[in-house]
């Protein structure tokens, strides 16, 4: 079976994009996932620390809303929910977000993505038990070996250099440039030109 | 708890599915849109921008800062991913429906990935040390 036409997948991407902001209240963002895989260890003590704060804090709230309840009666209540939207409140949401999305979650995600995407190759009749990525990519990169070599060292430039950007393609080039945020536009085409510029290069190697 | 579980395994499992059947997961369909023979896939990206774009401005105000700021590491460290792309295929999550997909020399691409995040934390921690506004955080 042939792969979707592009205004098919614009509309799926597009739907999983809008979805993981509905579902979670946040963008997409994979190499986000795999920062917290890879720092499962510091991810967990962090999830036990704030999770010992967030309680203390918790029961604390609960003392002074009632009290404040018992002072000034219904009415205040109502005020100190339409509180607006300070920056204290977002990074209590922040905080509340981060203890209750452990790196097992992440992992989760990164699994199934695994899974979809052997659905997706299954249906599409594309399912091939292969040792190698493509014939263009061994044609590019010679014997098995050498294509395995060049995958792990482009596999590191890919982890290394989206840490340090700060996103990659789901993170800045989706979510970023949906909402227009100026250092994802930038990232966006700055890894995308760096694509196209090696790809051209490695092409001209063919001929 | 239990939701958040179910809710990121629906979503990678639609990501996965919806990148496969565009076709990113296979590299001579990417490497032709890299040298711009055919520009099906990036049509396909650049109308999920604009269309999430559309969906997403309502909500504009409800949606947590991400956090994503211009720091010292957004231009080298897209320069990286951008040539890691462009050798490897593979994106943070390409990489996992190239397997999905029996590409079994993906698995060397996933090792080198995370050596790669590995790598960053150590030497981020101890040089860098600078606000990368990283992803989901």
């Amino acid at each position: 079976m042939e792969y979707w036409p592009w205004w098919l997948g614009a509309i799926g991407l597009a739907a999983v994009t809008v979805l993981n902001f509905l579902l979670l209240g946040r963008l997409l963002g994979v190499s986000g996932s795999w920062a917290k895989v890879v720092g499962w260890k510091e991810d967990r003590e962090r999830s036990a620390e704030l999770k010992s704060l967030a309680e203390d804090k918790g029961g604390m709230e609960d003392a002074l809303l009632a009290e404040t309840l018992a002072e000034f009666g219904e009415a205040s209540l109502k005020e100190l929910n339409d509180e607006p939207d300070t920056e204290e409140a977002s990074t209590r949401r922040v905080i509340k977000e981060e203890q209750h999305t452990p790196w097992t979650v992440h992992f989760v995600f990164l699994l199934s993505m695994f899974v979809g995407g052997f659905l997706g190759a299954i249906i599409s009749g594309h399912f091939k038990i292969e040792l190698t990525l493509s014939p263009i990519h061994s044609q590019i990169f010679g014997a098995d070996w050498e294509v395995w070599l060049a995958l792990l060292f482009g596999g590191i430039m890919v982890g290394f250099g989206t840490q340090m950007a700060g996103g990659c393609t789901s993170g800045h080039g989706l979510s970023g440039c949906a909402r227009l945020i100026p250092a994802s536009l930038v990232a966006t085409m700055t890894f995308m030109v760096s694509a196209i510029l090696l790809s051209f290069m490695m092409q001209a190697t063919l001929r | 708890m239990i939701k958040q579980y179910l809710f990121y395994a629906f979503l990678g499992l639609a990501m996965g599915f919806v990148v496969a059947r565009i076709g990113f997961a296979d590299y001579d369909e990417l490497h032709r849109m890299f040298i711009f023979a055919d520009l099906r896939m990036l049509f396909s990206f650049m109308g999920a921008v604009v269309l999430s774009m559309l969906i997403l401005a309502p909500f504009a105000k409800k949606i947590p800062k991400q956090h994503k700021i211009f720091q010292p590491g957004t231009i080298p460290g897209s320069m990286l991913f951008g040539f890691g792309w462009a050798i490897s295929g593979a994106c943070p999550s390409l990489v996992f429906v190239q397997l999905g997909s029996g590409k079994l020399a993906a698995i060397f691409t996933l090792i080198g990935i995370y050596l790669g995040v590995l790598l960053h934390k150590k030497i981020h921690a101890r040089y860098f040390r600078w606000d990368t506004g990283s992803c989901g955080v």
